[in-house]
């Protein structure tokens, strides 16, 4: 069916153009020769095609426009007429002899602009005349067109000011009643088309209707065109009049969109100064008129005037924009979505006019609470979005979350957001933080910081552990990280306290949280030391014990680590027992720092179990003790003496002997003559050997071919390096014992090519080759090996 | 004698809501300017006489609505259109964007009959804004993207200040001659002389 009727439109369009360009084909002709008779029959008949009412609205329009083209020739000819000496008065009675009352209608405007233009009459008698002839087509399509051509062919007769047309006294009313009464007209036939036809067809109508509006509207742009309208005359006459038209007419259409144009077309400052008479017709518009679109568009309007210039607001201020306008939003009872959008427009607007009233801005927040109360978290996503930008706003406006933290409603806003949205704007927080690089530096704003961001800092009670994107998770959580990273204050109390406060809501964090959130408070904790003791660590002369220590920090952190343990991250909290074990070292604290050790090697003993992850860990057990210095002898032993056990145990013999020639390195300390003891280290170099020989051994059970060399020559660089550092019990006779050893190992029948063996080879014989020709004490040394 | 219809010359002006369209018309026409925003609804024209190569002709110059929800009627009148002026605001990079929407809008709706050598004027409006310190397309870009679509002439003028108004006017002038008119060559196939007697009656009001 309604493909039967576009087709049946398209053909209905076709035979309209058809017979419009026939006819103003001979109007031409009439035109050409001057003929004023046929011109007028024969536009007559053209514009005949105007009366179907077959055609939708957009059809119409193209139909109309061609007509308008030809009637602009036609005006053009009339003007010529004139000049040529035919009286405009006689034209203005000739026309109306055409039969049909729509064609004459246009002609009668057509040469009634002639008319106006020609000043034999006041514009403002013809235009009344002409508007009040109009009256004379009641068809509401027609009518609108025929009224918008007259509204388009006097716009510039207008009796305005300044205009060539403005007559003695008051013309400007006059030109605005002109313009009004079109409106009203306009307007009328509009609504009324509604009424019109069968019930059945409504949704059409409707929808053609909505098609029309920018005829109807049109006429207030022309108003605001109109430059003798200044404030006054709007405010005492155009606005109550359009109003009282809008608010009458009693029709959700014409409302919504009429309360737009007035609002889109009237400039900044009448709004201002009208805002009591704008928004005091909201509650007389029909209820189901969405208001808070058309409220948010003027907020919007207005918040873009504020931003423009600092100068304009002053206005804001004498007429108490702000109150105005929260006061309109507070009534109206709708959708949460629309609620929400009003109070973001809102703060917009208090944000740009009111920057330094945050109270203004907490207000807007707190009335938006009172208005969500009861309705529990929102899952409508428009309106989230919505919170999302409400809540985002302060932020953008002042770039500094410390401000939102002032807004005593913010939090209580965001309690209204679902979790994944409230997560969303957790993360647009830090994001804020992060660009700006916000300092939050006392504990209490971090606790209110962190009140704000605990969707991403734990679980909430209401959704067990949802399906959750690893990789999101994992980037929520590293901003997390970030975030504590940035906390700082530079007075030692108060950055305790900060970190006493992180620590209290990360525990909170669960297991999958843990591992990312404790490292970085671990290294602010551990910046802390090292600054209290870059300050001399004055050791409290009172012995005041509330004052922050490192001890005190250390025992903070030792307990944070616990935590990570019991989550099964045993790696990583081995990991960071040695980096407080360094920097307890740091501080001189010997048991503190051999707490921590004794903690790492339980979680070794107790919690690491894959032969990969002892490895690692057994290397940075080596590296670290190596670099301590802070242990008693008898300290020492005992944890030197456990790594070595660690390292022999490991599961596979190529890394036994790896982690046995490292702990070499714990009896031999470059800086600390008490910590050299070469015997022990070569006991260590010679139990490498060993194990070395053992795997290869075993290796060769194994193949039936000869394993690689290169544990031999790694534990030769060993010799070498002690050799160098002067270790007694590193002898020329060992290392020269060792090369050989290798070079047989690699020119057995049996022995598999290695590369990389070779090449390590040849790089180490280049080096003793080296330190033989440097000369001097090295030299000498080197002398007699022999290559 | 010369034909009505190449005395006048329709020249549309699109462009993204807020950039000066309605400003840059009355600075034309009317050598008026107001900061205030007025948004346009639908589309409207103003007339001025021009005297081009001592001839006289008509500009109808077409100000349209920027934004969309304010031209609920569609666009018939870029019919016979003999010149399009696309206008953006040097100081918002958005409504540079948009030219390439509203020169193929155009296009396609105004379907004429060569769009390869159909004429566009640029203008980058609001030069005056700020001393120029806001901007944020630079005139080398504007001129690239006209060299790119067919060497578009392009100015920049403050409808504010009148700068450059006149000349870009005389610049779309010159231009919309330059365009073809596009004649629907119409020849009746049988000359009725009464006119009248067509059968398709509407039906309903006799008005």
């Amino acid at each position: 069916m309604m493909l039967d009727g576009t087709e049946d439109e398209e053909k209905f369009l076709a035979a309209g153009i058809a017979g419009l360009q026939q006819n103003s084909f001979y109007m031409h002709r009439a035109l050409d020769s001057n003929n004023l008779r046929d011109a007028l029959k024969y536009s007559a008949q053209m514009l005949s095609e105007l009366r179907t009412s077959k055609l939708s609205p957009h059809k119409y329009y193209e139909l109309y426009m061609r007509a308008f083209d030809q009637l602009r020739k036609l005006e053009m000819f009339f003007e010529e007429e004139t000049r040529r000496g035919c009286s405009i008065i006689d034209l203005y009675e000739l026309v109306q002899h055409a039969g049909n009352i729509l064609p004459r209608l246009y002609l009668l405007c057509t040469v009634g602009s002639v008319y106006i233009k020609s000043k034999e009459a006041p514009a403002k008698d013809v235009l009344k005349d002409l508007v009040e002839m109009c009256r004379g087509i009641q068809n509401p399509v027609r009518g609108l067109f025929l009224r918008s051509y007259l509204s388009q062919v006097s716009k510039d007769k207008l009796p305005d000011i300044g205009s060539e047309y403005e007559g003695d006294a008051d013309t400007v009313s006059d030109a605005v009643e002109f313009v009004l009464q079109n409106f009203t007209e306009m307007n009328k036939l509009w609504v009324r088309m509604q009424h019109q036809g069968p019930s059945r067809e409504k949704e059409k109508r409707e929808k053609e209707r909505s098609e029309l509006r920018d005829l109807v509207g049109k006429n207030l742009h022309v108003l605001s065109q109109i430059e003798g309208v200044d404030l006054d005359m709007y405010k005492d006459v155009v606005l109550p009049r359009v109003l009282e038209q809008v608010v009458n007419c009693k029709d959700e259409l014409a409302q919504f969109y009429l309360m737009d144009c007035i609002i889109q077309v009237f400039p900044d400052e009448y709004h201002l100064q009208t805002l009591d008479v704008l928004l005091g017709a909201y509650p007389q518009l029909q209820p189901s008129v969405d208001i808070k679109t058309v409220l948010s568009q003027l907020m919007e309007r207005l918040s873009n005037y504020a931003a423009s210039s600092a100068e304009v607001l002053p206005e804001f201020l004498q007429v108490e924009a702000f109150s105005k306008l929260s006061n309109a939003i507070g009534k109206p009872d709708m959708a949460t979505a629309g609620v929400v959008t009003l109070y973001s427009s809102l703060l917009t607007f208090t944000l740009h006019v009111h920057p330094d009233r945050l109270d203004y801005a907490d207000q807007v927040l707190g009335a938006c609470v009172k208005n969500l109360s009861g309705k529990g978290k929102i899952e409508d996503k428009k309106a989230t979005k919505q919170i999302v930008a409400l809540l985002s706003a302060p932020l953008e406006k002042y770039n500094d979350i410390m401000t939102a933290l002032k807004l005593s409603n913010y939090p209580h806003v965001m309690e209204f957001l679902d979790i994944p949205t409230n997560k969303v704007m957790a993360t647009v927080i830090i994001q804020s933080i992060m660009k700006n690089a916000t300092r939050i530096s006392t504990s209490d704003k971090v606790e209110a910081l962190f009140e704000l961001i605990k969707g991403l800092i734990k679980d909430s009670d209401a959704t067990p552990n949802d399906e959750l994107d690893e990789d999101d998770f994992k980037e929520e959580q590293n901003s997390v990280a970030r975030l504590i990273q940035m906390l700082y204050n530079e007075d030692p109390e108060e950055m305790f306290k900060i970190i006493e406060t992180v620590r209290k809501h990360i525990l909170t964090g669960g297991p999958k949280r843990l591992p990312f959130t404790v490292p970085p408070l671990m290294f602010s904790s551990l910046k802390l030391v090292r600054q209290l003791q870059g300050q001399g660590q004055e050791e409290n002369p009172f012995g005041d014990d509330s004052a922050t220590s490192p001890k005190k920090i250390f025992q903070l952190l030792n307990q944070t680590i616990e935590t990570l343990s019991g989550v099964l991250a045993p790696e990583l909290a081995l990991q960071l027992c040695l980096q407080c074990a360094e920097a307890a070292n740091d501080c001189e604290l010997e048991p503190v720092a051999y707490e921590f050790f004794t903690q790492a090697y339980i979680l070794y003993e107790e919690e690491i179990s894959d032969s990969r992850a002892q490895v690692t860990a057994i290397h940075l057990i080596i590296g670290t003790l190596q670099r301590m210095h802070v242990f008693g002898v008898e300290n020492r032993d005992t944890l030197t003496h456990k790594a070595t056990g660690y390292s022999a145990k490991l599961l596979k013999k190529p890394d036994q002997c790896r982690a046995v020639y490292a702990c070499s390195h714990l009896f031999w300390v470059d800086d600390h003559d008490n910590m050299k003891d070469g015997e022990r280290v070569l006991l260590c170099l010679k139990r490498a050997l060993r194990i070395a020989n053992a795997a290869q051994q075993m290796a060769n059970a194994a193949r039936g071919s000869t394993g690689s060399v290169m544990l031999f020559i790694e534990i030769l660089n060993k010799y070498l390096y002690f050799f160098e550092k002067g270790n007694p019990q590193v002898t020329v006779a060992a290392i020269q014992g060792l090369i050989e050893l290798i070079m047989n190992e690699m020119q057995s029948d049996t022995a598999t090519p290695d590369p990389s063996a070779d090449a390590f080879l040849a790089t180490t014989m280049r080096y003793i080759q080296f330190q033989k020709q440097k000369g001097g004490t090295v030299g000498e040394k080197y002398e007699p090996i022999k290559v | 004698m010369a034909s009505r219809r190449r005395m006048l010359l329709k020249v549309i002006i699109l462009g993204d809501s807020g950039v000066g369209k309605t400003s840059l018309m009355n600075q034309y026409v009317n050598r008026k300017f107001s900061n205030q925003y007025k948004a346009t609804i639908g589309a409207d024209f103003l007339t001025k006489e021009v005297q081009y190569e001592d001839r006289l002709f008509t500009l109808q110059i077409w100000d349209t609505a920027g934004q969309e929800r304010f031209q609920s009627l569609g666009v018939a009148f870029y019919r016979g259109a003999d010149c399009c002026v696309l206008v953006y605001d040097v100081n918002v990079m958005k409504s540079f964007e948009n030219l390439n929407h509203w020169r193929e809008e155009f296009l396609i709706q105004a379907s004429p009959s060569d769009p390869e050598n159909f004429p566009f004027v640029v203008l980058g409006n609001k030069v005056d804004v700020d001393g120029g310190n806001s901007r944020v397309v630079s005139e080398k870009k504007a001129k690239a993207w006209c060299a790119s679509k067919g060497n578009i002439p392009y100015f920049e003028t403050s409808a504010k200040e009148g700068f450059n108004v006149e000349a870009a006017f005389e610049c779309i002038t010159k231009n919309a001659l330059k365009n073809e008119p596009e004649e629907e060559l119409y020849m009746p196939e049988t000359i009725d002389v009464g006119g009248g007697g067509r059968q398709q009656r509407s039906t309903g009001c006799e008005c």
